[in-house]
């Protein structure tokens, strides 16, 4: 559904991609983990061409992309992003956000966006909030929004950076809980997360990402209990 | 103490009339300077932003020109500029000047706003598959002309209180039938007085409106 093949990725003199290969079938759910600084938000800005990458071949859904050449914008549609610290429209309502892009991009009518997004809206809990600005709302339930914004676009794959680590403890929970959904209901998704019990439970594959290059890539059972490389049982240590 | 009192209460009865006449005058040129600034402001604020370095350029002379000269001298050029080339009245060559001057101002304010919204807004908005045109209007400037409120208060304040020296080229608001009234009734002092009262007056129900407005948005949206 998305390949990343020989990524590099530099910022000036610092290189922060180095030659990445991922390749994620459709209804995937790979789960990216990793030190911080290593480069897993920089991967998923790739595969979002929030960032261009200096070489290297992106693939969504069979369809190779020259970033030069293509409207980017269109692209960006097709995956959907959901970011660590929510990035909700602060001065739209809850399903204003929502029914945003469906409406300026998709030229989408007001009453069926509407209707989508009240869909949406109860399949992340959140109906009852339709009417309310986000800063109403708790950081569960911004992020729950941000999903649901993100899904009104009909995206072919998801990505998440973090979506759960600005969260106080007890709101994990909801997020995982609608993200562990839509995995079930066939989403792919690349999920940049701390949350191990997540990627035990959810995952299909996991992978660890190390200054910039991929250093481990095994189902979630073999990744915990079998890891090869020295990096990779040092990291499971430090964050079980 | 209580003769200055009454000969302050005695020059604002005689005067109060006119004063009132002249109130108008000010809070006109204050009004067109500041809608003049701020189309001119949004202006040069989309330039100083828009990427080309033709347009930067040209708004980075603007603004550093304006902000390096004083207003006085920018009147003046103004209306002995214009004025010979084409016959203006006196209001609105000192309107017009306000309204440049401001204009200034008003970019850097605007320019602030926009570069201070959240990089993250941007972001989510590009990742919904909104193009850069799209982005802005529908999520950064909203935003930005939020954020741009209280310190365009704070310039229209400024303005009301710098449209007093239009008086150099003979506009009749208040600062200038003040400075008349001074030199006709040799009451200076109370004439001055007097004046400060009005400005200092106005200069209170415009922040008293503003601080309201501004109230009055964040309850809408908290
Ligand atoms: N826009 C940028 N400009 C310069 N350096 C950046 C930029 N974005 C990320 N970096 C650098 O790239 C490296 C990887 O960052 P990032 O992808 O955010 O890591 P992670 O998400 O794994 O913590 C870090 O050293 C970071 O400082
Ligand atoms: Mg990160």
């Amino acid at each position: 559904m998305i390949i990343g093949e020989n990524i590099h990725k530099s910022f000036g003199d610092l290189e922060v991609l180095k030659g990445v290969d991922l390749h994620v079938k459709p209804q995937e759910v790979v789960v990216l983990v990793g030190v911080s600084g290593s480069g897993k938000s920089t991967l998923l800005r790739c595969f979002n061409f929030l960032e261009m990458i200096n070489s290297g071949k992106i693939t969504i859904d069979g369809h190779t992309i020259d970033p030069k050449k293509e409207n980017l914008s269109k692209i960006r549609a097709e995956v959907g992003m959901v970011f660590q610290h929510f990035n909700l429209f602060p001065h739209k309502t809850v399903l204003e956000n929502v029914i945003e892009a469906p409406i300026t991009v998709k030229k989408m009518k007001k009453e069926e966006a509407k209707k989508l997004g009240m869909n949406l809206l109860r399949k992340v809990g959140l109906e009852d909030k339709a009417d309310v600005y986000p800063s109403k709302l708790s950081g569960g339930q911004k992020q729950r929004v941000a999903i649901a914004r993100s899904l009104a676009m009909e995206p072919k794959v998801m990505l998440f950076d973090e979506p759960t680590s600005a969260l106080d403890p007890e709101l994990v929970g909801e997020v995982l809980q609608v993200m562990k959904q839509l995995a079930e209901e066939g989403m792919t998704m690349v999920v940049v997360t701390h949350e191990m019990k997540f990627a035990k439970e959810v995952a299909d594959r996991v992978i660890m990402i190390d200054q910039g290059t991929i250093i481990e890539s095994a189902d979630p059972k073999t990744f915990f209990e079998n890891p090869q490389s020295e990096r990779t049982k040092q990291f499971i240590q430090l964050v079980e | 103490m209580l003769e200055l009192f009454s000969t302050v209460y005695e020059v604002f009865m005689r005067t109060y009339p006119g004063f009132l006449r002249a109130t108008v005058v000010t809070l006109q040129l204050t009004a067109i300077g500041v809608v003049l600034g701020t189309v001119i402001g949004l202006v040069f604020a989309l330039m100083k932003i828009s990427g080309s370095k033709i347009l930067q350029g040209i708004a980075n002379i603007y603004i550093t020109v304006i902000r390096g000269t004083p207003l006085i001298v920018q009147i003046m050029f103004l209306y002995f500029g214009i004025v010979e080339i084409y016959t203006m009245d006196n209001f609105w060559a000192g309107a017009i000047a306000l309204g440049v001057h401001n204009g200034a101002y008003i970019a850097e304010i605007f320019r602030g706003a926009i570069q201070g919204v959240d990089p993250g807004q941007r972001e989510a908005s590009m990742s919904l598959g909104m193009n850069r045109k799209q982005t802005m209007q529908r999520i950064v400037f909203p935003q930005a002309l939020r954020r741009s409120i209280p310190p365009l208060g704070n310039q229209f304040i400024i303005t009301l209180k710098d449209s007093s020296l239009v008086y150099i080229i003979g506009v009749g608001e208040i600062f200038s039938l003040a400075n008349r009234e001074a030199a006709q009734s040799f009451q200076p002092f109370e004439s001055f007085l007097v004046v400060a009262l009005y400005y200092l007056v106005l200069v209170m129900i415009f922040t008293y409106l503003l601080r309201w407005y501004e109230n009055k948005l964040d309850v809408d949206k908290a």
